[in-house]
């Protein structure tokens, strides 16, 4: 009996060994994109936002659901969303190319499938850049225009940023994404647009790119002005401590309406936008402090 | 003479004609519906659509039912616990932690080198739940106390369950698609993740029958079962790896799916009367039967959109476990 | 092939359990083809001798099963000839009663093998034995408890072993179904296999042949049922709570306070 015990010992051994090597092997078809695209699935909004900003917003089939700009998209099928994303659907579309987080899922079954997939999570301004020009060059958009509309881009918010009054400057921020919380770090796209307006960050780079905060150090830290979705405000006001904070006392705490919200934690051709809101949060905020401090 | 025998095979081709016009629904079902079928002859997508996505889809939703099936009876009668579930042993956890680790790596760098996709979450989650299964053994010293081997699954289970949601928190990125690793979805399965767990499940099949006597024996007593002779020892190790290996199989394609596991073999009992080896394989035919149907209403009742499968295992599975609860009330209710 | 007469003999026999020293130095010799019952106070030790006997548990010292030393026996050789009925053992509620005394072949089956006509007949007749042949489809769940413990019984008997070690095979029976299980026991040594039983009812263990009479982890006395020498025995261990007295042809076992002047 124990050497029928040992034999299927062994061939249980091997299915493992198999079956791990079988996991590992799962076929992945490289799509080469020959020709510019014609017919485009993006499952991330900020990606949908900067194919758009490239002129080819006609040209998207299918977007994910939390893809709302611009309004000329309002027609194009939902096709779930970065968790979640509905593969026949998307495959029934027929398109030649599919935007997508790296971190989505779904993204080896649509190679597999042989669809071409671009993966793509822009983090800050160069990840932008980047971005800009990947799909350009997948849409057959000249560089050169790529290129223009990056530099239109950082035109614009040196703009915005030349805007802000001096009084308006080094003031310290507090962004908070999520309510964790997350919060908005130095090395971010929010980050970024928040130093080149003139603002200090609390979280510094070393602290990660969209790091999770321990309530109590914003509270050691004291930041001068918050910046915060709407729907999340009453979770801060719940905190402990939190209500001693100077920002929350003096009121200088900026709530962004969820459409402003969508503008600002999106990476793409909209950072202008969202560079403008958050310097007319520094202003009105410091206009305050400044009339306190004459 | 086992007058019941008669009643094993009249349920088991039963279930099989559930299973084949399951499979049969399942690939004229989905986001476009009939038309994909229709249409297949002379559309190329429509075809793919039908044969490379709804058709592995329904056989792996089958696969992955059968092997929690499978497990889930291994597990109760492994543990003697009715109430046992084949994620008792840390696997589910593991395979969590798996995913976690990998999704940490691989957000490093979004512009995805070709080689973090060939290695997929798949393999990760697979070896995270084989890993956690061989610490649950280590720690439990052996298979010789099931108490010990419980306590010791449920340890590591919770211990890397918290690690996994530490990475998670660290890196919001890795928390979404954790979220929908941990609601389970059988909408990425392709054919070569069906040959896996088909390659997988014909020998666990085969040894969870071939097992089915000493189980039998056990479940008269340590005791009498040893006196009978049986290697209890060896026993146990091939049961649990057989846990393992089925649950990591299952778990790596399509995330954490509750339920199956533990409902398929009480379900099968309240139908037919089965010694252990059978109810092995009809748990699995069983547990196969439900997440097909699970997954073919996960995705017409809604359509195009999709709801998660689990929910609908739960409400299938439960709610007939419930109405059987109440009906046999009079049996001296569920056994 | 001849068996010697002893059928179980222990050599300094010693089992620890959970740390604790539960049996001191066990000398002892049974009778091949008679009964024995092995008596003694709660606590004595009575089921950890058997299940030691048996191969059942960790031990030091020696067992011999018929002349052979019972650690080198091959585990299949050992459960063919060995026959164990347990105390309050888990049962499945879900076999059933044919399936359940099936097992009892299990010994005799190869891996996978189906139920050769020989195991028909064992099984068929120790359902007879202990009248359970006419439920034999009935799940196990569905029975009584006396009921059960006929099953478990039958499925003992199944093993056809040369020896039977059984605790407390009376528990839940009643008395018609307890005569019957004396009736099986002489049966079965008139065949010339050994029973070797731990009661807790002195009164049946007195019908067997031998006696084993332990306390506290020890062997105070070994010796056949009819000696006097048993009986003071067995009335120490007792604290001389009982009496034993003749009744008739048979030996019963009255407490103290009712005894007869």
């Amino acid at each position: 009996m124990h050497k029928t015990l040992k034999t299927y010992a062994f061939q249980l051994g091997g299915v493992l060994c198999l079956s791990f090597a079988f996991c590992f092997l799962s076929t992945s078809y490289a799509v080469e994109i020959t020709k510019p695209a014609q017919r485009i699935v993006s499952l991330l909004p900020s990606l949908t936002e900067t194919v758009c900003a490239l002129g080819a917003c006609n040209r998207l089939v299918g977007v994910d659901r939390y893809s709302n700009w611009p309004e000329s998209i309002a027609q194009v099928p939902r096709l779930g969303g970065g968790i979640d994303p509905n593969i026949e659907s998307i495959v029934a579309l027929k398109p030649d190319l599919v935007l997508m987080a790296g971190s989505a899922r779904g993204v080896e079954r649509l190679k597999s499938l042989g669809l071409a997939v671009i993966t793509m999570e822009p983090k800050n301004y160069a990840d932008v850049q980047i971005a800009l020009g990947v799909v350009a060059k997948a849409l057959g958009v000249p560089a050169k225009d790529s290129d223009r509309v990056w530099r239109d881009i950082n035109a614009q918010v040196e703009e915005v940023s030349k805007s802000v009054p001096q009084y308006a400057k080094a003031q310290r921020v507090y962004f908070e994404v999520s309510p964790v919380p997350f919060g908005a770090g130095e090395s971010s796209f929010i980050g970024e647009t928040l130093q080149r307006l003139g603002a200090k960050n609390i979280l510094t780079t070393s602290m990660g790119i969209f790091p999770q905060v321990s309530p109590e150090f914003v509270v050691r830290a004291q930041p001068d002005i918050i910046m915060v979705g709407d729907s999340n405000v009453s979770d801060m006001q719940a905190r402990p401590g939190w209500t001693n904070l100077r920002a929350m006392r003096t009121g200088r705490v900026c709530t962004f309406t969820p459409k402003e919200s969508d503008v600002l934690v999106r990476p793409g051709p909209r950072m202008v936008e969202a560079a403008r809101l958050m310097s007319q949060c520094l202003v009105e905020k410091s206009v305050a402090q400044a009339k306190q401090n004459p | 003479m086992n007058l019941n025998k008669s009643n094993h095979w009249l349920f088991a081709l039963k279930m099989l004609l559930l299973v084949a016009i399951g499979i049969g629904i399942g690939v004229s079902v989905g986001s476009s519906g009939l038309e994909s079928l229709q249409n297949a002859w002379h559309d190329d997508v429509a075809w793919k659509i039908i044969w490379e996505i709804r058709l592995p889809r329904t056989l792996g939703a089958f696969a992955v039912g059968a092997l929690l099936g499978l497990a889930g009876a291994l597990a109760q009668g492994l543990f003697r616990n009715p109430l046992a579930d084949p994620y008792l042993l840390g696997s589910a956890s593991g395979a969590t932690l798996g995913v976690a680790l990998a999704l940490a790596f691989y957000g490093g760098n979004q512009f995805a080198p070709d080689a973090y996709i060939r290695v997929g979450l798949t393999g990760a989650a697979f070896a995270g739940a084989l890993l956690a299964v061989v610490l649950t053994l280590l720690l439990a010293r052996g298979v010789q106390h099931t108490m010990r081997l419980l306590l010791a699954g449920v340890i590591v289970g919770v211990v890397m369950g918290a690690m996994a949601s530490l990475i998670a928190l660290m890196r919001p990125d890795v928390l979404q698609n954790m979220q929908g690793f941990l609601l389970g979805s059988t909408a990425f399965i392709g054919w070569s993740a069906c040959l896996v767990m088909v390659y997988v499940l014909l020998p666990c099949l085969c040894l969870a029958w071939f097992f089915g006597f000493a189980m039998d024996a056990l479940s008269l007593g340590e005791s009498t079962a040893l006196s009978l002779g049986v290697p209890l020892r060896a026993m146990r190790i091939v049961i649990v790896l057989l846990v393992a290996l089925a649950t990591g199989a299952a778990v790596a394609q399509t995330g954490l799916i509750a339920f199956v596991g533990l409902a398929a073999p009480h379900l099968v009992r309240s139908i037919v009367l089965v010694k252990n080896g059978n109810l092995a394989l009809l748990s699995a035919l069983m547990g196969g039967l439900l997440l097909l149907l699970a997954d073919i209403l996960a995705r017409s009742l809604i359509a195009p959109q999709e709801l998660p499968v689990g929910v609908l295992t739960a409400v299938l599975g439960g709610g007939y476990l419930l109405w059987l609860m109440y009906r046999n009330q009079d049996q001296g209710g569920l056994r | 092939m001849t068996k010697s007469s002893t059928a179980i003999k222990s050599s300094n026999l010693h089992v620890s359990l959970n740390g604790q020293k539960v049996l001191h130095g066990i000398d002892l010799q049974i009778r091949a083809g008679r009964w024995t019952s092995i008596v003694g106070p709660n606590g004595a030790g009575k089921s950890t001798l058997l299940k030691a006997l048996a191969g059942l548990l960790e031990y030091q010292g020696e067992v011999f099963l018929f002349d052979q030393p019972l650690a080198h026996l091959k585990a299949k050789y050992r459960s063919q000839q060995i026959s164990w009925l347990g105390q309050n053992e888990a049962t499945s509620d879900d076999l059933n009663v044919w399936d359940v005394v099936m097992l009892g072949r299990l010994p005799f089956q190869d891996w996978m093998a189906v139920p050769s006509a020989q195991d028909k007949q064992a099984v068929e007749a120790a359902l007879q034995a202990t009248k359970a042949w006419d439920w034999r489809q009935r799940r196990l769940g569905q029975l009584s408890a006396g009921e059960k413990q006929r099953v478990l019984l039958a499925r003992a008997i199944a093993v056809q072993a040369s020896l039977m070690l059984m605790d407390e095979p009376l528990t839940n029976l009643d008395p018609p179904h307890q005569v019957d299980w004396l009736e099986q026991v002489r049966y079965l040594t008139a065949q010339g296999k050994t029973v070797v039983s731990v009661l807790h009812e002195v009164g049946m263990a007195l019908h067997a042949d031998d006696t084993v009479v332990m306390q506290a982890g020890r062997i105070v006395h070994q010796g056949a049922c009819a000696d006097l020498a048993s009986h003071r025995a067995i009335e120490t261990v007792f604290d001389k709570r009982i009496a034993i007295q003749a009744v008739g042809s048979e030996w019963v076992a009255i407490p103290s306070s009712l005894r007869s002047i």
